[in-house]
């Protein structure tokens, strides 16, 4: 698809700035996205063409500003409520009750 | 039923991979030196051909085998296994005259994404 | 759910997605567990280091590398997932590489370990094909006119790693010694190595 994720050639990207001394996850909430994709693949849930297409039909808005493991984290909830595997209300539900515990 | 992944599969998994190469014995269309134009197709569904090398012509380099085809896979619609091609495009064929007269852009075609030129 | 793009929510919805899928017992949160303990200590750049300073020291396996990277990267025991169909590249004095993903971040992790933000991000993706010389310069990298800027977009399910030039005055280090010298930034052709 003519998606924002196709983005060679395009302009107006700003300069690159590269982290010194970057860790691999920036936060204990990436490495359990990164381990879910493995998770998910094994089990047979999404393959990788699957995964990226999930991304590439993110809101085109929320490609530019939300980082890379926050792609896919929004994989997993398409694809899991796609296939019927997760739906959004069961998250939803899980999320209020999670944020309850923590308030 | 138990989960898929376990800690003891962790490693084999991430060390054997998963392959999309296929052993299959496809006659290939393009060879080495040949010209090619990328197709200008537009699918609303996945694709690995970028914008900006559809339309453009460059020359075959490379044939690295045969693979599973992204575009049908993310789909459900089955591998249609093809040739991938390294393709070589000058930065002057993709850019336009302004662009440094040397450089190059090497790209990967599925056979579908690619014509004679 | 749909309600991407609230990064202070991400810790909260990963949470609620990995707790479900547990009751439901689809998942083994000792799994993930062990996938990021492999790619946080034990999958990097130094992999990568390693096959670039064999290549340096015995030309066989330089030989071997260029012809096929996925046999030859897996001879020092790299390989798997992003990494299952390696191509290797050489700069020369007439041709500099660099690799990027324009349409999403392929990286080859066996060798060079998960990618930087930089490398996942669209900056790079998006000029690194348009404007790669402006890129280097960024990072501090000059490529003279007379050499060839050749970048490799890994659009498809190869994974591309640069195999950079041995610096100079470096004849009498150890394989050990050398891969010391091997930067990410160089086997992905967004820097060199580091001088002796």
């Amino acid at each position: 698809m003519n998606g924002v994720h196709d983005l060679g050639g395009t302009h107006g990207h700003g300069p690159i700035n590269p982290e010194p001394d970057e860790p691999v996850f920036h936060a204990d909430w990436e490495k359990r996205v990164f381990g879910m994709f493995f998770a998910t693949f094994a089990a047979g849930m999404l393959n990788v063409d699957e995964f990226r297409y999930a991304i590439e039909r993110m809101p085109q808005q929320d490609y530019l500003r939300t980082s890379y493991y926050e792609h896919w984290l929004h994989v997993f909830e398409t694809l899991l409520a796609e296939k019927g595997i997760v739906t959004h209300e069961e998250l939803r539900a899980r999320c209020d009750q999670l944020a309850k515990e923590a308030a | 039923m138990p989960a898929a992944l376990t800690p003891e599969i962790v490693p084999g998994l991430v060390a054997g991979g998963a392959s999309t190469k296929i052993a299959e014995d496809i006659a290939p269309k393009f060879k080495h030196g040949d010209k090619v134009r990328a197709r200008n197709i537009n699918p609303t569904t996945h694709t690995r051909l970028p914008r900006y090398v559809r339309g453009k012509v460059g020359t075959v380099v490379h044939d690295h085998g045969v693979f599973v085809f992204n575009d049908s896979n993310a789909h459900g619609k089955g591998t249609h296994p093809q040739h991938v091609y390294n393709v070589r495009f000058t930065a002057q064929e993709l850019w336009g005259p302004d662009a440094p007269s040397r450089d190059t852009l090497h790209i990967d075609m599925f056979e579908s994404y690619i014509e004679p030129a | 759910m749909a309600d991407t793009g609230h990064g202070a929510d991400a810790a909260l919805r990963i949470k609620a997605l990995e707790s479900l899928l547990v009751e439901k017992q689809l998942i083994d949160p000792k799994a993930l567990d062990a996938v990021v303990e492999l790619y946080e200590h034990k999958i990097g750049p130094r992999n990568g280091a390693k096959v670039v300073a064999r290549a340096w020291v015995d030309p066989d396996y330089r030989k071997r590398l260029l012809a096929d990277g996925t046999a030859a990267i897996a001879e020092l025991g790299f390989s798997g997932v992003q990494g299952e169909d390696m191509i290797v590249v050489e700069n020369t004095p007439e041709v500099h590489n660099m690799v990027v993903c324009t349409l999403c971040s392929c990286y080859p992790w066996p060798t060079l370990g998960l990618p930087p933000v930089w490398y996942k991000a669209a900056p790079y993706r998006a000029r690194s094909v348009i404007d790669p010389r402006g890129v280097l310069a960024e990072f501090g990298v000059e490529v003279p006119e007379t050499v060839e800027v050749r970048v490799w977009d890994s659009n498809a399910e190869l994974r591309y790693l640069v195999l950079p030039m041995r610096p100079a005055g470096t004849e009498g280090m150890t394989e050990e010694q050398l891969a010391a010298l091997v930067t990410r930034d160089s086997m992905i052709g967004t820097g060199v190595p580091m001088a002796a």
